[in-house]
């Protein structure tokens, strides 16, 4: 039972890393980006194609690809952003949603096409350590340190620099920021990009851990869309916390039930809280 | 609508209805067939689609709860009819459920967990095996002879049209809109949005499920993904956005442009297809964007 609780601890963290760039794009920019999932599975495509030319371990790469991944943010801003800033919000939420979602149908095909069906599995050996009797595999438990690290990194960044504080004045109060000086595209631009930096992240980090279908983006987008609206729009903490709840609630279901009944009972979980939940009522 | 709008409408429906009792077999029958299905899904889509302004990514959930009731009614030992009719019955009451529980959600929020119903019932029909026959689907004997089938889904393509029309002219139409334009103002002059929405949602998904059991009784197959099809949706909700006509001549046109791109792209494109439907999207979305069209 305790392992079923660590395994969960561990797949939380990832899901949780995906949650946070999700809340950070809708708190911010208003934009529900079902190509999120999918970015991270371009990550971990990215990174399992270069694995065959440079043994990197998955966070060396994190960091090595981060400018990549910015880049990224920053091409999706121009398509699922920019064009849609003289809508209103409710109107603007939907044409970027249905923008990324033509934007995620696109990436699928292609990573079909260029990976194959063959899922992605980037794991490295790592060995496993004893803790009060438990087993912990070293690679997952360096995984999870890094993800809460990331998620750490990304809200101090939120807090402390200028760029982080713009992006917050934004989330609040878009007129009220622009005439404060802040520069509301490019704001939104790097907000965009930092958002796709911690899926990118995910993706590795998912990949290292399990495998990943080249068609599963859209599935990792929902998970994190809902564990974003349970935990809250535009903040890093509820995210993170629903995240690791997704990722229990995951691995005991898939323990007590079989294994195909647990996308059942996840997402079953998730709509409901979706539909109780007052966030999502008029 | 405009009378030339009207005579439009008019002029499609019955060359699909003509179509519909003269090709039958072949790669004719079957692009005729997909033609009335798609018809249905994106006429009956645009009801709330457009009098409401929402955009559902679950459309197809009614069509495939249609197909797999009708096929279990089936395969219990039901003829058609008796069959269909237990399939709108049932039906009526999930849809219902479906309805209530998703209808006071937000715009973002109800795309949402429009597909998340979506993937839910994909799911369950995968995990319960020994009913619908998991992953590998069910197959059902034939009931209906093809051009019945077709028949009768034109004539379902008939009375959904029927149904829009007489929706947008209603005082629900009316109520409708002005809970598109402001749902507080509606209600502050006495609408109840929250009726609206339900009837609204309703009248959208009792066609969508009688097509998913037309489908099956043609085609003899459903399994889960081609049930419970985002596709199908994506189909649906691009019929009615894609065109630039408004009211029923909206969805009709779009079903035309959009099968017949399907059909382009299942031919030519093969293993592009979502790329395809992805470009089509992100096209009609950028679009509705630079011009600043409120969708």
């Amino acid at each position: 039972m305790i392992q079923v609780l660590i395994s969960g601890l561990f797949l939380g963290g990832v899901y949780a890393l995906l949650a946070v760039g999700l809340s950070l794009a809708f708190g911010i920019m208003g934009v529900l980006n079902l190509a999120h999932g999918s970015l991270a599975v371009l990550a971990a495509i990215l990174y399992n194609k270069s694995l065959v030319f440079f043994p990197f371990t998955p966070w060396v790469f994190c960091i090595l690809a981060l400018p990549i991944f910015l880049a990224f943010g920053c091409l999706l801003h121009m398509v699922i952003v920019a064009p849609f800033r003289n809508l209103s919000l409710s109107d603007g939420v939907v044409a970027s949603l249905v923008a990324s979602l033509g934007i995620a149908l696109i990436l699928e095909d292609i990573f079909v096409w260029w990976q194959g069906w063959e899922p992605i599995s980037t794991y490295i050996p790592f060995p496993t350590f004893s803790l009060l009797n438990l087993k912990i595999p070293g690679l997952r438990a360096v995984l999870l340190g890094m993800a809460t690290l990331t998620i750490g990194l990304s809200a101090l960044f939120l807090k402390k620099t200028d760029l982080g504080r713009s992006m917050r004045a934004l989330a609040q109060d878009k007129d009220a920021a622009s005439l404060y000086g802040i520069h509301p595209g490019f704001t939104s631009m790097s907000a965009l990009g930092l958002a796709v930096i911690l899926a990118g992240i995910a993706g590795i980090f998912y990949s290292s851990l399990y495998p990943l279908g080249p068609r599963q983006g859209l599935d990792l987008t929902l998970k994190a869309l809902f564990i974003v609206v349970a935990g809250g729009m535009g903040n890093l903490r509820g995210p993170a916390v629903a995240g690791l709840a997704l990722g229990f609630i995951e691995s005991f279901a898939s323990f007590f039930f079989t294994y195909t009944s647990t996308d059942t009972i996840v997402y079953t979980l998730l709509v409901a809280y979706l539909v109780f939940k007052r966030s999502g009522r008029h | 609508m405009k009378r030339w709008q009207i005579y439009f409408s008019i002029v499609i429906l019955c060359t699909l209805m003509i179509s519909a009792a003269m090709f039958n077999e072949g790669y004719a029958g079957i692009f005729v067939f997909s033609l009335i299905i798609n018809g249905i899904m994106a006429v009956s889509y645009d009801i709330p689609g457009r009098a409401l302004g929402i955009i559902s990514l679950g459309h197809a959930v009614y069509f495939g709860i249609g197909a797999y009731l009708f096929g279990l009614g089936i395969s219990k030992g039901l003829s058609f009819f008796p069959s269909l009719f237990l399939t709108v019955m049932i039906s009526f009451i999930l849809a219902m459920l479906v309805t209530l529980l998703l209808a006071g959600l937000n715009h973002g929020y109800y795309s949402l967990a429009t597909l998340g119903v979506l993937i839910i019932f994909q799911k369950i029909t995968e995990t319960l095996e020994g009913v619908t026959g998991g992953s590998s689907g069910l197959y059902i004997p034939e009931v209906l002879s093809k051009q019945d089938c077709s028949l009768l889904a034109a004539l379902l393509l008939l009375a959904t049209a029927a149904c829009h029309l007489y929706f947008s002219r209603s005082r629900w139409g009316l109520y409708a809109k002005e809970t598109k334009a402001s749902e507080a103002g509606a209600e502050a002059i006495g609408i109840p949005t929250r009726k609206v929405k339900t009837l609204c949602l309703m009248t959208a998904a009792i066609p969508a499920c009688m097509a998913g059991a037309l489908h099956l009784a043609r085609t003899s197959y459903v399994s889960p993904s081609s049930g419970f099809s985002l596709a199908l949706s994506i189909t649906a909700l691009l019929a009615s956005r894609i065109s630039p006509l408004k009211g029923l001549p909206g969805p009709l046109l779009g079903v035309l442009i959009i099968t017949a791109a399907e059909e382009v792209i299942w031919t030519k494109f093969e293993g592009f297809n979502h790329a395809w439907f992805g470009m089509i999207l992100l096209g009609a979305a950028l679009y509705q964007g630079l011009s600043s069209e409120k969708i």
